[in-house]
């Protein structure tokens, strides 16, 4: 991706995008339904799965960076960085491996990148604690991310067909 | 330099349940490992049964028998140890005490219930020792 | 790079899951000083701790015992005027000051009434008055003549029982900190003595037992200290008549103290008057007991009376937590009386 202008204000844009997702999903009480710690939509995913096609593995990282540190900083919660960080860069980096699978569609890598943002978010909750509690709650949160990776996975697609005509980033 | 954007596949394909089916195997070994009952590292409330410092027995409580249980001590002493069920309002759902022994001092059957992990029931002359532990133990040690 | 990407990832899993690896630690328990004691510590010099320890107990129960011949005070309680160890003069003076402390209600000269009731042996049994009143003269300080040998008169006999779990629990207090251990709980027969605090740097969680139920009557956060309690409810025997006796008796009267506390915990940086005062303010009932605290103070005391309250010092109001299903009546404790 050149470093010019345009580049960059794509990936302004797509991370305001990214925390305004991350805002909207906070308003729904998804644990009402799922009543887990960390279960979320993931709706913030949709532009580290579009951002990682669309620009490539170091624009989404950096997106990726800024909407976690960003995010932590209007929520007033730094202490839940630990949790996004460690989620989202395992999150890409499966989703970075599953990208160069021919066989996968876009459905395959965002189910793979939801399963992992749970492990990295459990492994950050172990590391928090001090102990190993909470994994009980992990195969629950592998199961939903069934569901909210196939969601993401299908929203982006959108994303990707309505943008189909519209050259973006050169 | 070249751009590195790629078109993904919208629509899904048949290694995609492949995907799928891994995260669910990770779930299902991830549940196992946890919640399937195991020495040492399981979650579950066991009861330990001690004679004369061995460790006789080891089990959850959910998999003990419903009616009394004896225990032979040491010295010649029998205790007999009785779960029971209670739904009576502040008390626990399930608890254990020594319903009879023929020790002369009868601490143990004066001792009462327990019902939590980290109590224990001690009987000294048989050198018995019936104890709750579990993982998820809210206190360390008991006084009292 | 997709074979880079998958090692990274399972580096990562792998770490994520040692990183959840709970420390495990070295217990030893041991039946000893007619209790059942448990003793867990974490760190590498754990198990050399522990063994340090529990020969230090055995040594310690060999030293104070009643029931071996040897010891210094079978010897004194033979009657014989004994030349005694530095350990056990420092343990005999320590018991004659809580004595004094605590106006009679601790005292190690009440052994003769112990073992006219029965209560450590396998006959417990219930004494007429008139035995009774033969051997309370036998009860007191003034019986015990410390100069350079220790001498009882006649008929006298002491019984450190009383402090010797207290005085042990110091022991290991100090040989654990000495092995350099910065973490362990140690319960000595309901003696507790917390090191430090749990490997993951939260204070360890004491549970002080309901006299009444099976739960626990309230729970307190605790790092390095002792604490002991004492309660009728512990160790008692029925008579034929169905009248209960309770093994902790007045050193005063010569009978089961007739309290309106179920229990006494004292919590405090001094194992060895922790245990005296337990027995002693559960013998003082709640009047006394309260008042002691105000006068002494240096520790802090949580009382559970017969009417169903329970009441703390203000140095635990932070720690002290009351259980859910708790039904006692929690009352803060003030230093001065309320005008």
């Amino acid at each position: 991706m050149k470093l010019n202008a345009r580049s960059i204000a794509l990936c302004a844009v797509l991370t305001a995008l990214a925390l305004g997702l991350s805002t909207l999903e906070n308003l729904f009480p998804v644990t009402l339904i799922v009543p887990l710690p960390g279960v979320k939509l993931g709706l913030a995913n949709i532009v580290t799965v579009f951002a990682l096609y669309e620009l490539g593995a170091v624009p989404a990282l950096t997106i990726l960076t800024a909407r976690c540190l960003l995010g932590g900083l209007f929520a007033g919660n730094l202490s839940a960085l630990l949790f996004s960080l460690l989620g989202g860069f395992t999150a890409m980096l499966v989703m970075i491996a599953l990208k160069h699978c021919k066989g996968l569609s876009i459905y395959g890598v965002s189910i793979g990148g939801a399963a992992a943002h749970n492990l990295g978010q459990m492994a950050a909750a172990c590391i928090t604690l001090g102990n190993t509690m909470v994994l009980g709650y992990l195969p629950f949160l592998l199961a939903v991310s069934l569901v909210t990776g196939t969601l993401t996975g299908f929203v982006a697609g959108l994303l990707f067909r309505a943008m189909r005509n519209i050259r973006l980033s050169h | 330099m070249t751009s590195n954007s790629s078109q993904p596949s919208l629509r899904p394909k048949p290694l995609d349940a492949l995907v799928a089916a891994v995260v669910i195997a990770l779930a299902v070994v991830t549940a196992l490992l946890f919640y399937l009952p195991k020495t040492g590292s399981g979650d579950q409330l066991t009861l330990v049964i001690t004679v004369g410092g061995q460790e006789q027995s080891r089990t959850p409580v959910t998999q003990l028998p419903d009616g009394p249980v004896r225990i032979e001590g040491r010295g010649g002493y029998t205790l007999t140890l009785s779960p029971s069920y209670s739904d009576l309002p502040f008390s626990p759902e399930w608890s254990v005490r020594v319903s009879d022994s023929d020790c002369p001092g009868q601490d143990c059957v004066h001792t009462g219930a327990i019902s939590r992990a980290g109590q224990s029931i001690v009987c000294l002359p048989a050198q018995v020792v019936i104890s709750l532990v579990g993982a998820a133990s809210d206190v360390d040690a008991v006084l009292g | 790079m997709k074979r880079l990407t998958c090692l990274l990832l399972a580096c990562l899993t792998a770490l994520a899951l040692t990183a959840c690896g709970a420390e495990k630690p070295q217990e030893i328990s041991l039946f000893a000083m007619d209790t059942y004691m448990t003793l867990a510590a974490y760190g590498d010099s754990a198990d050399d701790a522990l063994t340090a320890a529990s020969r230090e107990i055995n040594r310690l129960e060999a030293t104070l015992s009643r029931t071996i011949d040897t010891s210094d005070v079978s010897r004194l309680n033979a009657g014989e005027t004994v030349v005694v160890q530095p350990e056990t003069r420092a343990l005999l003076e320590r018991a004659l000051t809580l004595s004094g402390e605590t106006g009679g209600t601790f005292d190690m000269t009440v052994a003769p009434l112990v073992a006219l009731w029965g209560i450590t042996s396998d006959a417990p049994r219930v004494p007429s008055q008139e035995e009774i009143d033969a051997l309370l003269p036998l009860v007191g300080s003034e019986h015990v003549h410390m100069d350079d040998a220790v001498t009882l008169d006649t008929g006298c006999a002491v019984d450190l029982g009383g402090i010797a779990k207290g005085y042990a629990s110091q022991q290991v207090a100090d040989i654990l900190r000495a092995h350099g251990v910065t973490s362990a709980v140690v319960s000595l027969g309901g003696n507790v003595y917390v090191c430090g605090s749990k490997p993951d740097g939260t204070p360890w969680n004491v549970g002080i037992q309901d006299p009444a139920g099976s739960g626990y009557a309230a729970m307190v956060s605790l790092t390095d200290r002792f604490a002991v309690t004492s309660g009728g409810y512990q160790r008692y025997f029925e008579a034929e008549d169905g009248t209960v006796y309770r093994h902790i008796l007045d050193p005063r009267t010569g009978r089961p103290a007739d309290s309106d506390l179920l229990s006494v915990t004292i919590i405090s940086d001094d194992g060895t008057a922790a245990d005296a005062y337990s027995t002693a303010l559960y013998v003082m009932g709640e009047q006394e007991a309260v008042s002691f605290w105000r006068a002494h103070g240096g520790f802090e005391l949580i009382l559970i009376t017969a009417d169903g309250r329970l009441l703390y010092t203000p140095g635990l109001s932070d720690a002290i937590t009351k259980p859910e299903d708790c039904a006692y009546d929690f009352q803060l404790l003030t230093a001065q009386p309320a005008a």
